[in-house]
């Protein structure tokens, strides 16, 4: 009984330990995803090839350990890579330059030296670590088409003049690109993850729409469920309140 | 006609494959045993669209929103220019019914089966010309395009019109009236697709190419209006306010590429400093690939170019480095030193108008200079000199011209024939004003040549003749191109190399020059030595020109001289540039340079190509001036006609017997 209590109790203390820790990642995770978005704007990334190398962190991450691999040197790699994937291609330089500048503030252009050429390495051997790591499938099918179709065949639904009061498009495009700070963004269908940003943006402003035989979100997506979107629309919210935490 | 393949085809072009068929393959019996089965085949098949994103047909109907519910909010929210498409039900006289069918521009939504029914009055259906009757021209059953004209939402009438003035600004191109089934709009067409085959709204969005489109993400942003690098965020960190300008890829870029390129600038100075220009221009031009238009790089670079003695290129660095930034010190400074230094230059090549511009140019950027007030002075003096001399000539030449016999006039009053008997084919160039300038300075001149030898002014005279006529020339308006000389004279004349010969006999000189006569059209010898003497001091205004403001480009007075076909005409015209010129380095300079560019572009004998060189070096040379001075008028006498030669050889003995008498 002691033993059994005691590995239970140890079970539960490993278990504790293990969230505790997972609560510790989700936090790294999460500066590091911010990093990723923050450099992304800086250096003129669209949505969808950011969105990219959010993804193809978290899927690193899932299967490579934070005390192994530098988190912020994968993100790095991570953001050459979208660059080269999704056909905006960017230049080492400028990114290393962004990067150094978000660590150091307000501090000098980085000399043309031994140090800048070894950075530049380094970020190319861990593009190609990634792609090992990843089984070297690094396309991946983002939510942001099917969102902006929703969008469109939503807009017909409603009256011209609510449309254009409301910034539902903005909204779900914003509910979506923050999506990226979590993984989220792996863990579901896109087409999934694209029907709960709508979802919210039209909850958040109380957006009528007409009802028929089926929802809308029915018709758009015929295998969701509303629990589903529920359990979607609540990681998604858990990330706002992360946001808190961790900045 | 294999019915499977035919099939195949038809099914995937559609419609207008079937048409075209119809039209051309009528006749073909193997056609119209499968034509049947074509048509089947066509209403089965759905167009394929390439459209930038999936089109998908209205949302209510997949939904499957009540028919009550669907034409409320039909009513609720159609708008006035909205386009709609319905069939023609009735024709009264007072105008169309319409039922609609769907919408096509505004709204999107599924109204086929409401039935609703709109009128199209008579005011707004547009005449179709020859029909007195506007509404003749349309049946029952008709597909009409129309623009919403007025709503009555609370008794849900519409009315509609067929003019384009009721749609908005952005609509206006869509074509209003009769349309056929092609131009329908793509999701009503879904709309009896998805009837038939109960597709599911996923279903028909994977489906749709649209959706592969890689770019459809950035189409639709446009679409609804939302910008894709600035795409709004939730999060507070990320709101746009917090991110500086400065953090930016591309401002870090810029701030890196300065201080590479400086870095560069440094190490090149040092090179320079220590002699090694060719390294410190590498460097330097290493420097501006990594960072165009950079201050610093350039003016390094200007000053290399100074210190090696391509001021032109100098002074082009120097003033990039001034636009990019006014203030430069350095840049200022070395501008002004190499402006006063060309101005020198050119002040030894007799182009003082230039010198003058450089050396208040100069000024005007650093008034403190001292070295360009005092060049800038003293090259006033000299201009000024130069003036009173010529004004002094002027005065001289009028004299002279008012004693001279009837001979010189009568020869005048022949040009002044030819001059408009030519007027009609000249073209007008931009010649005169220039043609002025080229007087002047020949003026100019021939009057510093009056105070030197007493030989050449036998010469002299002849080329203030020159000068004269073309002065009255230009004053009469005759503007000379090039071209005409390539109409009147079309061959080149024999020529050899013997006229250099100083000892060459007058009568030898005359039958040649009668031989190259006869070559040409009679009537056309004059024009030729008018052309000649034009296109010499054409060519001396061309070679000033050329010097003077644009140093760098030969190629217009090469131009100039490569028309020159017939030899003879263009020696003569070298000649009188010889003759014209004295000892003058302005124009000397400027025979020299139009000498050397009508040597680049002239295709002679190799003969002839020596003999000018020989006549160049003779003037190069300041102590051959003489022998050079006395061959050309041996040489200009050969291409003159008899009776013009009598006419000058007595002006010639006159003006001797004038000399003498003084």
């Amino acid at each position: 009984m002691s033993t059994q209590a005691s590995t239970s109790g140890s079970v539960n203390e490993a278990r504790g330990r293990r969230s505790a820790e997972d609560v510790e990642d989700s936090k790294k995770h999460f500066r590091v995803c911010r990093f990723i978005i923050d450099t992304g704007v800086k250096l003129g990334m669209r949505s969808v090839p950011m969105a990219t190398a959010c993804a193809l962190y978290h899927r690193f991450f899932q299967s490579a350990s934070l005390q192994v691999y530098e988190p912020y040197l994968v993100a790095m790699s991570a953001i050459y890579l979208a660059g080269k994937v999704e056909e905006q291609h960017l230049r080492t330089r400028d990114i290393i330059n962004v990067c150094h500048r978000y660590f150091h503030p307000e501090s000098e252009p980085l000399e043309l030296d031994g140090k800048f050429w070894e950075l530049r390495d380094s970020i190319v051997q861990c593009e190609l670590l990634i792609l090992r790591q990843l089984n070297f499938q690094v396309s991946f099918e983002h939510p942001h088409k099917y969102l902006l179709q929703y969008l469109l065949s939503v807009r017909s639904l409603l009256n011209r003049h609510a449309w254009s009061r409301t910034p539902i498009a903005e909204t779900a495009l914003a509910v979506l690109k923050d999506s990226y700070h979590g993984s989220v963004c792996v863990r579901h269908k896109p087409q999934h993850l694209a029907l709960t940003s709508l979802y919210l943006a039209l909850q958040t402003y109380g957006v009528q729409l007409p009802r028929g035989e089926l929802e809308w979100w029915q018709v758009v997506c015929a295998d969701i469920t509303k629990a589903q979107i529920e359990t979607i629309m609540s990681e998604l919210l858990q990330l706002y309140d992360m946001e808190a935490k961790c900045t | 006609m294999e019915r499977d393949l035919l099939r195949q085809s038809v099914s995937y072009h559609g419609e207008n494959l079937m048409l075209l068929l119809k039209c051309e393959q009528s006749e073909n019996p193997d056609f119209k045993r499968v034509a049947a089965d074509l048509s089947k085949t066509l209403n089965q098949s759905v167009r394929i669209v390439s459209e930038a994103h999936a089109v998908m047909p209205p949302l209510e109907q997949f939904m499957e929103v009540c028919f009550e519910e669907r034409r409320e909010l039909f009513y609720r929210d159609v708008e006035r220019g909205d386009v709609v498409i319905g069939r023609i039900n009735s024709v009264r006289d007072f105008g169309l019914f319409i039922t609609l069918l769907c919408t096509a521009g505004g709204l999107e939504r599924d109204i086929e089966d409401l039935e609703i029914k709109a009128l199209c009055p008579l005011r707004c259906v547009p005449s179709t010309g020859n029909h007195d009757d506007p509404l003749s021209y349309y049946q029952i059953g008709d597909l009409l395009r129309a623009g919403v004209k007025g709503i009555d939402r609370y008794h849900e009438k519409l009315t509609l019109s067929l003019y384009s003035s009721s749609l908005p600004p952005h609509l206006d191109k869509v074509k209003l009236g009769v349309i056929s089934k092609e131009d329908l709009p793509l999701h009503y067409t879904y709309v009896n697709v998805t009837a038939d085959s109960s597709q599911t709204y996923e279903k028909l969005l994977e489906s749709s190419l649209g959706l592969s489109n890689p770019l459809n993400v950035d189409y639709l942003l446009g679409k609804l209006g939302v910008s894709d690098t600035q795409t709004p965020s939730l999060m507070r960190g990320l709101q746009s306010k917090h991110f500086k300008e400065d953090d930016f890829a591309t401002a870090i870029r810029k701030k890196q590429s300065v201080s590479w390129a400086l870095k560069c600038v440094k190490v090149g100075v040092g090179h320079f400093k220590s002699r090694r220009y060719v390294e410190a221009m590498n460097e330097y031009n290493k420097a501006l690939e990594i960072d165009t238009n950079n201050v610093e790089a350039l003016v390094a670079r200007g000053a290399l170019y100074a210190t090696k003695g391509s001021l032109m290129k100098a002074i082009d660095d120097f003033e990039l480095a001034l636009e990019n930034c006014p203030t430069h010190r350095n840049a200022k400074k070395y501008l002004c030193q190499t402006l006063v230094e060309r101005g020198g230059q050119l002040e030894e090549e007799e182009k003082l108008v230039t010198a003058e511009g450089l050396y208040k140019r100069a000024i005007v950027l650093d008034n403190t200079f001292q070295g360009a007030a005092e060049a800038l002075e003293k090259l006033q003096l000299r201009i000024q000199k130069s003036l009173e001399l010529k004004e002094q000539e002027a005065a001289k030449e009028q004299e002279k011209t008012k004693t001279v016999e009837t001979s010189a006039e009568k020869l005048r009053k022949i040009l002044k024939e030819e001059k408009r008997m030519k007027k009609k084919r000249k073209r007008s160039t931009s010649s005169s004003t220039s043609s002025d300038t080229s007087s002047t300075s020949s003026d100019d001149s021939s009057s510093t040549s009056r105070k030197k030898s007493k030989k050449r002014k036998h010469k002299r005279r002849r080329s203030s003749h020159g000068s004269k006529k073309h002065k009255r020339r230009a004053s009469s308006c005759s503007d000379k191109t090039v071209d005409d000389d390539i109409e009147w004279f079309p061959a080149p004349a024999n020529t050899s190399a013997s006229y250099i010969d100083q000892k060459q006999s007058i009568s030898k000189l005359i039958s040649e020059g009668e031989q190259s006569w006869e070559k040409s059209r009679c009537e056309d010898g004059r024009g030729r030595l008018d052309d000649a003497i034009d296109r010499s001091l054409e060519n001396l205004k061309h070679g000033a020109q050329s010097e003077a403001s644009r140093p760098g480009r030969p190629d217009v007075n090469g131009e100039v001289t490569d028309q020159h076909r017939t030899q003879s005409i263009s020696e003569c015209a070298r000649n009188r540039r010889d003759s014209s010129s004295t000892q003058s380095e302005y124009s000397q300079k400027s025979d020299r340079y139009s000498k050397e560019f009508s040597l680049q572009g002239r295709k002679r004998s190799e003969s002839e190509r020596g003999g000018n060189e020989k006549m160049d070096k003779g003037e190069r040379n300041s102590h051959d001036q003489d022998d050079g001075r006395k061959s050309s008028g041996g040489s200009l006498k050969k291409d003159i006609p008899s009776n013009l030669l009598d006419i000058f050889s007595q002006i010639a003995e006159f003006e001797k017997e004038k000399k003498l008498q003084k």
